[in-house]
């Protein structure tokens, strides 16, 4: 065509355009829209213009753990937005997670390696250098191996996930050798993961809110902090919006969750329990159930009974869990709890939400049971729209050196012996009390990582007391980016990269139930001397002579994980499309439901036998099994093995096991608490302390606020700028009772202290109750967050100039030294909203 | 001076490729209707075409129109529709990705070429139910692009000009030359009428042509801007 | 007497007869010539029913601007009412309104700025416009020449919204005031939209209860929602302050009357605008 030239295509534009304003037969629009504004991706710099150059990355205030983007400027962190390609926080952040520059810059950051000088706690530093910190931890941590002791090593971590978790636990201290390892979740949601792990198997629960009908709340405060805040909050407000879904919270206080509500009721504290079990009752009574469902349930000893034997079972436990009875235990009115009970039915699907405000108290565990149960028998189990089994990304990465030494360890992370039936996930809180025990024996060194064990934990004077003493811990050490009230007491303290500095792998669940693969990359470059655990634990490697042969540093351990994945993982780009977009899902991956109805097929139990007492098929050989004709139940670790549970003729993947030999069953009846002593069917547990509660005390509660992350964003000077006292909450009535007002200052007693603080007169409450926040009341975390400048030389720095704007002398009251270190006795949970106090004016 | 003469006329460049790429959607979204066979067989129309080289057979120019309707509709369901062998007019099926993630629907292509267009600001109407891929809708992205361009140039936006080019150049870059071009020299061996066949060398000369002239106009818009900045 | 104060009793009777010069040389964008000539209206609208009262959008607004302790350019108040166990509580979002002015076309913050006429004559599209220290663009920013401030702080007193405020990490650079601070305030992340990027609240808005566009387009989101909830034809309801007739344009959405249950006064304006959790 040789009259294609520029000159006849304008011309061809001409008549074109003549063509298409002749009609509007002539539009056949796919696009809407004109070319706009974009929601983000891109920031520029106010003053200049100048475009900032932006990182994917991922944040790490909260375990939420979102993708996200950070600008840099000129080699300055300057701000975090979203990631709008991520599936999972469709390109939102939160407060928390829009002040991280804050973590960074903070004035009174560590930023040295630093050793103590003078007694344990006295505050006297200097600084050392790298060499010098590693020559000497690792001489220590090497003579307690070669002595055959690395177990006398105990690490104790807060939040440590995904590449870092794996890097630092299954690579180094593996090859260490030390067993004696804690982490945090007791003190954070231990009870409800275990709780779940005894009934369908899995620990986390996904809330389908995009296609749920109807929300039913039970203690989680989701619209200010949850475990996956952004990727679910922002669906449940639209969802209510958009669609009309009626959300109903059950809480003690007001929150801005309930605010958020259709409605809120307001329930005695402990005792979301027993609503539950008579919103079940209601259900079975009135054969509102889904009997489809019951096929895949356990509800009886005799995992061979039919649907109609397992109904009957339930209806005949229930029935002395009527509302009547649950009126007087929760305040709550029968007509209430009838009412909402008939609503869930009917709303299909619905979804029953839980967290710590239902399970965070002696009996916790079996409150979260009782919502599996009601989620069970109306059939909103693992549906579109329900609650779902969690799905997350599956990586590959190196587990380092083959033959690892088997681990010894000290018994100090599941507490004291005989005292929780299941404690799966540790109990934190006795760390620091069993080694003061001694029982267990005590560590010679004893490390923490992003972990404040002194202040987040229970009974705060006492951990403070163990913690100090040198007799019983020679050595302490931490990694960490602030100086706080533990650190304080460290002997030597590593300057920990913050998250924005750091390369990691993640893996939180996805909201969509589609698994979304996505990296945290370094944005700038460890500010001072600071330097990533994870790179550390390399170089300690190194120095004890037991190398991990997982590459030099953490963005190469990363970087391997990338290409081991791409091997498994069908379509994953690797790490070059990752650097560059932060995120990857399968685009053709449909939404995970329902897989407990896939069938096994025969192929696949040929190395797999039948317990007959369970149903369950499993494979002795992959369960390391020496004698399996003891049976799946009673063989250590046999969930391992598990294949498949046998219902009727068939055989389902159903509700496979992951930390527990419990059957394949969602098991309402659980023969696993039969045996420690508990009832097997969800039952109702009366709060001892509540029981003997004189009527002048009050029950203390605890709770969280949208703009601070637990106890470790107080430094944050963007986070207490808004939020940075935390007077406790009383209801009119109780404060009158009390001769109490608004702004009083209070005395706060409980069994093992007292506290002084402010009282917050507001209808935002049960009466009964004092209600506290515990984000804020800190010793140390620099000026922003206690007033005190961090005495680690090297580190403060007086530069910010905000310091002079700072306009707060109030850094408020911690609540934690007044609440006892105790678990709930089957899961472990510390039960941070069961303590009773009296409240006097001071 | 000679340089603002000339790029004078670029406002109505980018309106008349705008045109270009919204006449071409109209041609690849669905079959040709009464309308749009009228306008097309408007002698002016029909001049532009010849000028170009396209040759469209006297049965076009003068066939009754209901026939003609009826086998360009056989033509184009044959060609792009199927249900027997055809050439779909998706990228994700023509585009070479490299790594064996293309030559069906919903490829990686389709992923990217909905979020480049989402990115941009627009949205698919749900009225719309095809593959986000397909030609039509890429072509329909740069006839929007283009005007947008135009628009930026009539008011001086210096940075909303540089912006819409750059995305622009970025689509033709990794997208529309990367298929476009194959896909029309198989059409173009395959169409029985000579209507299709032409329309496909139109389109991908097109393509080719923007392909090189968007450098030009991005340095253009460069230089003009410079002074000011 | 110092010397601030001198200058500005002269200012205030300069600026009576400024504003006239100003409107009469068309170096005010009017409305109606602007939408002639295709230049977008920007407005904000705020559906009260999505905020979850998380702050997201305080703090991305701080970090967008390193925004100087106590000091907002934005910032999300409780309303709250009802006694338990009915207690209510809503999450009211605010930022400057970006008036047009209502029948003069100048919001009061323009008005009372004796350099409102300082600044250069500009076109945005083919819009004539003038800056000035605080000034309206066509496309309907109020926006603040930092370069042309004297430091009188007129405009802080002008809003009757309180949401201008002294900004301590803003040196005057006028020879003579080099020592006086600032004023900063939202300016609908400028720098942002002009780029084609929605505002930094906006972004980070998990609710979705920030929508930011142009009136003009009436593809747009926010005209679509202006037609849905008549927000343009029912001022008093949906803008704060309707008594003040500055006409907004930061517009809400409030089906459950939550305006009219928010309080500002002269007296407690400015305390008002400042961000705080309960």
């Amino acid at each position: 065509m040789a009259g294609l030239n520029r000159r006849n295509f304008m011309k061809f534009g001409i008549a074109s355009g003549a063509l298409l304003a002749a009609g509007e037969g002539l539009k056949s629009q796919a696009l809407a829209g004109t070319v706009k504004l974009q929601m983000g991706g891109k920031d520029f710099n106010f003053k200049t213009g100048t475009e900032r150059k932006a990182i994917p990355t991922a944040c790490w205030s909260c375990v939420t753990r979102c993708a996200a983007m950070g600008f840099v400027e000129d080699g300055r962190l300057v701000k975090m937005e979203s990631n709008p390609e991520s599936i999972r926080t469709l390109g939102k952040m939160c407060s928390k997670g829009q002040s991280g520059p804050n973590d960074v810059y903070f004035p009174d950051r560590i930023l040295y390696p630093m050793k103590r000088v003078g007694k344990r706690g006295e505050g006297k530093w200097k600084r050392i250098t790298w060499d010098t910190a590693l020559t000497e931890l690792s001489g220590r941590m090497k003579k307690l191996r070669d002595n055959g002791h690395p177990e006398k090593f105990m690490f104790h971590y807060g939040r440590m996930k995904a590449s870092s978790s794996k890097l630092i636990k299954s690579v180094f201290l593996a090859n260490y050798g030390t067993g004696t390892i804690s982490g945090h979740t007791s003190i954070c949601e231990g009870g409800k993961w275990v709780a779940q792990e005894l009934t369908w198997g899995k620990h986390y629960d996904n809330w389908d809110f995009d296609k749920t009908k109807f929300v039913l709340n039970f203690g989680s405060n989701i619209q200010e902090a949850h475990t996956n805040h952004i990727p679910t909050s922002q669906r449940l407000i639209r969802a209510k919006v958009e669609r009309g879904v009626r959300t109903v919270t059950f809480d003690v206080r007001y929150s801005n969750t309930a605010a958020k509500s259709d409605e809120w009721i307001p329930i005695k504290p402990g005792t979301d329990g027993a609503v539950v079990l008579a919103i079940c009752n209601v259900i079975m009574k009135n054969n509102l159930y889904d009997k489809s469902f019951f096929k895949f349930i356990r509800a009886t000893e005799n995992v061979n009974a039919s649907a109609d034997e397992k109904i009957s079972a339930l209806k005949s436990h229930l029935s002395k869990y009527t509302p009547k009875w649950a009126e007087k235990i929760t305040g709550v009115s029968a007509s209430k709890i009838e009412s909402t009970a008939k609503e869930f039915a009917k709303a299909k699907p619905a979804v029953v939400i839980s967290y710590r405000g239902a399970v965070a108290h002696y009996n916790g565990n079996d409150t979260e049971r009782g919502c599996q149960m009601l989620a069970a028998i109306t059939g909103n189990i693992d549906n579109p729209g329900g609650r779902c089994r969690g799905i997350g990304p599956h990586w590959k990465y190196p587990k380092g050196p083959k033959d690892k030494p088997k681990a010894k360890k000290l018994k100090l992370a599941h507490g004291f012996p005989g005292t929780v039936a299941y404690p799966n996930h540790g109990v934190c809180q006795q760390v620091l009390p069993m080694i003061k025990d001694g029982k267990a024996g005590r560590p010679e060194i004893y490390m923490w990582y992003c972990h404040n064990p002194v202040y987040v934990n229970g009974d705060n004077q006492g951990n403070r007391e163990v913690l100090k003493d040198e007799k019983m811990i020679p050595f302490t050490v931490t990694s960490n980016i602030v100086y706080d009230e533990s650190s304080k007491l460290a002997d030597m303290i590593l300057p920990d990269a913050t998250y924005l500095e750091r390369w990691d792998w993640e893996d939180m669940v996805s909201p969509n139930q589609v698994p979304e693969y996505y990296i945290r990359q370094a944005l700038i470059k460890p500010l001072g001397e600071a330097r990533d655990l994870g790179d550390v634990v390399i170089e300690l490697a190194e120095k004890m002579g037991m190398p991990l042969g997982v590459g030099s540093t953490k963005e190469e351990y990363v970087k391997k994980s990338h290409e081991m994945t791409a091997k498994a993982v069908k379509g994953f780009p690797g790490f070059d499309y990752m650097k560059k977009h932060g995120v990857w899902h399968d685009p053709n991956a449909k939404p995970k439901y329902y897989s407990h109805k896939k069938e096994i097929k025969a192929d696949k139990l040929k190395d797999a036998i039948l317990d007959e007492a369970t149903g369950v098929y499993w494979n002795p050989k992959k369960a390391h099994a020496k004698n399996p004709e003891k049976g799946y139940a009673e063989t250590k670790k046999a969930y391992k093995g598990y294949v498949g549970q046998k219902i009727g003729e068939k055989v389902y993947k159903s509700f496979p096991p992951d930390k527990v030999n419990k059957s394949g069953y969602l098991e309402l009846y659980s023969a696993l608490l039969k045996k420690k002593g508990f009832a097997p069917l969800p039952t109702y547990y009366p709060i001892p302390e509540h029981e003997k509660m004189k009527p002048d005390e009050l029950h203390l509660t605890t709770y969280k606020v949208a703009v601070h992350v637990h106890s470790r964003s107080t430094h944050r000077k963007w986070l207490s700028e808004i939020y940075h006292d935390n007077p406790g909450w009383m209801n009119p009535k109780t404060a009158a009772d009390r001769g109490i007002k608004d702004g009083d200052k209070i005395k706060v007693k409980s069994p093992i202290g007292e506290i002084v603080t402010n009282a917050r007169v507001t209808e935002k409450i049960v009466p009964g109750v004092i209600a506290i926040s515990y984000h804020v009341g800190r010793e140390e975390s620099g000026r922003y967050g206690s007033g005190r400048k961090s005495p680690v030389a090297g580190g403060a720095n007086d530069n910010d100039p905000d310091l002079k704007n700072k306009f707060w002398d109030t850094y408020g009251m911690h609540p934690n030294w007044i609440i006892p270190n105790s678990d709930d006795p089957i899961n472990g949970q510390q039960r941070w909203m069961d303590t009773v106090v009296t409240v006097t004016r001071a | 001076m000679e340089k603002n003469k000339k790029t004078k006329d670029i406002p109505e460049t980018a309106r008349q490729r705008s045109n270009i790429y919204g006449l071409l959607t109209l041609i690849y979204r669905a079959e040709v209707t009464k309308e749009l066979l009228k306008h097309i067989r408007d002698p002016e129309f029909l001049s532009v075409l010849s000028d170009m080289g396209a040759k469209l057979e006297d049965d076009f120019l003068t066939g009754p129109e209901d026939e003609l309707i009826e086998d360009l509709a056989v033509e184009y369901a044959r060609l792009f529709l199927g249900p027997a062998k055809h050439i779909s007019p998706h990228e994700s099926i023509h585009h070479d990705t490299g790594d064996g993630d293309w030559g069906q629907f919903w490829g990686k292509s389709t992923v990217e070429v909905k979020k480049f267009i989402e990115t941009a600001g627009l949205e698919y109407k749900s009225e719309y139910t095809g593959l986000p891929d397909h030609i039509s809708v890429e072509l329909e992205f740069m006839q929007e692009a283009a005007r947008r361009e135009a628009q930026a140039r009539e008011e001086n936006d210096s940075e909303g000009l540089l912006y819409c080019l750059k995305m622009e150049k970025k689509f033709i870059d990794e997208h529309l030359a990367k298929w476009i071009p194959i896909f029309c020299d198989i059409v173009i061996s395959q169409a029985e009428l000579p209507f299709y066949r032409e329309m496909a060398e139109v389109t991908k000369h097109f393509i080719e042509f923007e392909k090189d002239e968007i450098n030009k106009y991005i340095s253009e818009a460069g230089t003009v801007l410079s002074p000011d900045r | 007497m110092s010397k601030k104060d001198s200058i500005s009793r002269r200012d205030i009777i300069k600026t009576g007869g400024a504003m006239a010069a100003v409107v009469a040389a068309g170096l005010l964008p009017k409305k109606a010539e602007a939408a002639k000539n295709g230049t977008p209206r920007w407005a904000m609208i705020v559906d009260l029913r999505r905020c979850i009262g998380c702050r997201g959008c305080c703090v991305a607004d701080k970090s967008e601007y390193g925004a100087a302790l106590g000091r907002y350019n934005t910032v999300v108040k409780n309303v709250e009412f009802g006694k338990y166990p009915a207690p209510k509580k809503y999450f009211l979002p605010r930022l400057c309104n970006h008036c047009s002015g209502g029948e003069k076309d100048v919001p009061p913050c323009v008005e009372k700025c004796p350099e409102a006429k300082s600044g250069k004559r500009m076109k945005l599209g083919k819009t004539r416009y003038r800056t000035g220290a605080t000034y309206k663009r066509p496309d309907g920013m109020i926006l603040l020449d930092m370069s042309l401030c004297i430091g009188c702080y007129k405009c802080i007193d002008a809003c009757p919204y309180g949401v201008r405020s002294i900004d301590p990490f803003v040196k005057l650079t006028r020879p003579d005031r080099e020592k006086d601070f600032g004023v900063g305030k939202c300016t609908f992340c400028q720098h942002r939209v002009d780029k084609g990027i929605a505002p930094s609240c906006v972004n980070t808005c998990q609710g979705r209860a920030r929508i930011f566009g142009d009136l003009n387009d009436p593809d747009s989101k926010v005209a679509k929602l202006a037609r849905e909830f008549k927000l343009l034809e029912n001022r008093d309801k949906t803008t704060l302050l309707p008594g003040e007739k500055t006409e907004p344009y930061n517009l809400y959405i409030d089906p459950d009357g939550i305006l009219a249950r928010y309080k500002i006064t002269k007296e407690t304006k400015l305390e008002e605008f400042k961000s705080r959790f309960e």
